[in-house]
């Protein structure tokens, strides 16, 4: 195997994992402040696709938009649809909706599916959250439709294509790939940011560390759950746009695999820490594509699922976590 | 007992309830009305189909052929003369072996269903048709192609459809012969259909003269093929072979034109649907082969009636893969039941005597179906085995030369 091809499929896995590191970071920051799975997590992965092709379909397809009620937007349309400034504007506009829309979703779950249950036993939040799930997975499936839908334009040409952007050592790294890689880090690198610099992010942190004492330091609990419960979604719900240009369809039943892979990640990561997340994403990603392309594919969830055990074996806090006292 | 406990007990049997709901899918069945003359008798033929999840395209296909040969059948003189209605009930197995065996219990568990029409997936039948040989309920498949089914030594199991020991090896002569490749990739979706059919596909290819560099295990939900079409464009081949439903199929073959592997990806009857263009796009999937059963529904002698028939039922509808010869299993299961009505009179038809000779007369079934003749061999398979090769040209699949 040459150099090349090992360079190709290390970037194959540095695209997966931005993708399992941006859903990563919903699980890891809900988990670092409310010591809960959210379990519907996977859901925002999928409602993000849906809601991407929805906004993609309205914007772009005059029949589409016509059949729901929003003929208004023609002359938008043919803006959107006219040359490379129009496309940017598109993608912008599809991104941006898709990560509001699934962002409030996820404030309103939190409120009335988490909150309720604060102060229950650990387990009733996590129950709530497979309800949760299997609620939006049926409701997807009966408003929506059964099928795997194409993110394709009306004509079926994909709206972004393949096309590549630069060849480095012989491989071609396509567009797509150099869009996920770069915004995937911009994102992270954002988050981190804001939850290390800002005062809210300090709420954050505070909160974590101890609900109550920051409550009584002033600080708004509510406020900062509902703030993770809007970042953490919203970053799934890019990931699943980008995981329908990347790989071409959405399904009510898309999130479960990639939303176990990114919980993987976390935990590789240390759950409950940020860059913890992004770390194992990434990891996860590229072990799982060199998996795929050296061994077989057959073996790629088993050496993933092998990595993890050993992490768990000789850092059961996870790579970058600490190592956590029991809180009394 | 405290408020608590009474609680609690209440919550317990609330639970309990939606269970038991959730196990019975909450149909309370409906008692057949009894007609005027008192010998009026309701009889079921079950549909076994992926309806919400796997190949749904296929799956609702499946169900529109069988309901028109069904309503045709109670319009027919004959059935109003016995006194006899069939109606049809839905099992969604989602293409789950698990999900599968739920539906066949659920499907056993009603008295006057005497057969099923279904399923699609080869690996759902492997688990469903133990069950319904338990109950002796017959079972016809219009879609099963994995060749060990029939040797199971099922007497209430029937297909319509070839298998995949012809259809692989009528793929991989094609492939040589006719395509002209000479090296090959083969890809299945680890599932009893997707691995037997690529391994009868790999087995001929190779006796042919052909290399398979390998043959590579995916899964049948996957989307991400990525890592693995850099591998095979790596290998350098001629045509990938893909054993497998269109779901996942399609995406394979988007993703590998995507990454630069232009060969053609030839793939079996799951993939024989205008879903797999769609999802693929129409330009990646120009000039995919793939192979289905039987002669395309145009070249048919009785397929006017049937295409004609099918377009007043369902309009709008495009015809799928499976409809003609799901039209023809349901036939199958009527005209078993129509003639043991004849024979033993319709009271009969739900004993135990009843069921095993509305097997035993589907085992003689002969008769000009829609897909072309309708009969079994002595294990259950069809004598008419004939398989067509078809290629995505201007975004349709076409009957290849």
């Amino acid at each position: 195997m040459t150099f090349s091809y090992l360079l190709e499929q290390t970037i194959n896995g540095i695209t997966l994992g931005g993708l399992y590191a941006l859903v990563a970071l919903g699980y890891t920051l809900v988990y670092g402040i409310l010591l809960m799975i959210n379990f519907a997590h996977s859901e925002m992965f999928m409602m993000g696709g849906y809601v991407g092709l929805g906004v993609l379909k309205v914007l772009s397809d005059p029949a589409v938009a016509a059949k729901a009620g929003m003929g208004f937007l023609e002359p938008a349309q043919s803006f959107f649809n006219s040359g490379t400034f129009g496309f940017v504007a598109l993608l912008i506009a599809t991104f941006g909706v898709s990560a509001i829309v699934v962002g409030v979703l996820g404030v309103l779950i939190e409120r009335f599916a988490y909150r309720p249950l604060r102060h229950a036993p650990r387990l009733a939040p996590l129950i709530s959250a497979i309800g949760v799930s299997i609620f939006l997975q049926n409701a997807v499936l009966l408003w929506i439709d059964s099928k795997q839908l194409p993110y394709s334009r009306a004509d079926g040409s994909a709206f972004l294509t393949a096309q590549t952007a630069f060849n480095v050592g012989g491989v071609n790294v396509s567009t797509m790939q150099v869009f996920i890689i770069v915004t995937s880090i911009v994102l992270m690198l954002a988050l981190d940011t804001f939850v290390s610099k800002t005062r809210m992010g300090r709420a954050m942190r505070a909160t974590s560390q101890d609900r109550e004492a920051a409550g009584l330091m002033g600080v708004n609990i509510n406020k900062v759950i509902a703030l993770a419960f809007f970042i953490g979604p919203a970053l799934g719900a890019i990931a699943g746009v980008f995981n329908g240009f990347y790989y071409g369809s959405v399904k009510f039943n898309m999130g479960f695999i990639p939303g176990i892979k990114s919980f993987t990640a976390a935990v590789i990561g240390g759950i409950g820490n940020l860059r913890g997340a992004m770390l194992g994403g990434f990891l996860l990603g590229i072990v799982e594509s060199w998996a795929s392309g050296f061994l077989s594919n057959a073996y790629r969830d088993v050496i993933a699922f092998i990595v993890l055990i050993l992490v768990l074996i000789f850092r059961p806090g996870g790579l970058l976590g600490e190592a956590v006292t029991e809180k009394v | 007992m405290t408020i608590g406990t009474r609680r609690k007990l209440a919550v317990l049997v609330a639970a309990i309830a939606i269970l038991a709901m959730a196990v019975t899918g909450c149909d309370t069945a409906e008692e057949p009305e009894e007609a005027e003359g008192g010998e009026a008798v309701t009889v079921t033929i079950g549909v076994g189909a992926p309806l919400t999840d796997g190949a749904v395209a296929l799956g609702k296909g499946m169900v529109r052929g069988a309901s028109l040969a069904v309503k045709q059948a109670n319009e027919s003189q004959e059935l109003k003369d016995l006194g006899l209605t069939i109606e049809v009930v839905e099992g969604d197995d989602k293409g789950d072996p698990t999900t599968g065996g739920n539906v066949a219990t659920q499907f056993t568990s009603n008295p006057n269903l005497l057969g099923v029409m279904g399923h699609l997936n080869s690996g759902v039948t492997r688990v469903a048709v133990k069950i319904y040989n338990q109950a002796n309920v017959l079972q016809v498949s219009p879609a099963n192609t994995a060749v060990d089914l029939t040797e199971m030594g099922m007497a209430n199991y029937f297909r319509v459809c070839t298998i995949d020991s012809v259809q692989g090896p009528a793929a991989a002569d094609y492939a040589y012969d006719v395509v002209g490749a000479k090296v090959a990739y083969v890809v299945d979706d680890s599932t009893v259909y997707g691995e037997g059919l690529a391994a009868a596909w790999a087995g001929q290819f190779e006796a042919n003269g052909g290399t398979v560099v390998e043959i590579e295990k995916t899964g049948d939900k996957d989307t991400d093929f990525k890592a693995l079409v850099s591998k095979i464009k790596a290998a350098n081949v001629d045509i990938v072979y893909y054993g497998g439903i269109y779901n996942s199929g399609a995406l394979l073959s988007k993703q590998l034109k995507e990454g630069g592997v232009a060969v053609p990806m030839m793939s079996g009857d799951g993939c024989y649907d205008a879903e797999y263009i769609k999802l693929a796009g129409a330009a990646n999937a120009e000039g995919d082969f793939c192979t289905s059963i039987g002669f395309p529904v145009d070249k048919l002698p009785k397929a006017q009636d049937f295409k004609s028939a099918y377009e007043a039922e369902y309009p709008g509808e495009a015809i799928a893969a499976y409809d003609a010869y799901s039209f023809d299993a349901a036939q199958v299961i009527i005209n078993a039941i129509v003639k043991v009505a004849k024979d033993l009179g319709t009271d009969k038809l739900t004993t135990t005597e009843g069921k095993q000779a509305i097997l035993a007369a589907a085992a003689d079934s002969d008769f000009e179906g829609v897909t072309g003749n309708v009969s079994f061999d002595e294990k259950g398979d069809t004598t008419n085995k004939v398989v067509s090769v078809y290629v995505v040209k201007n975004g349709e699949w076409v009957p290849a030369e």
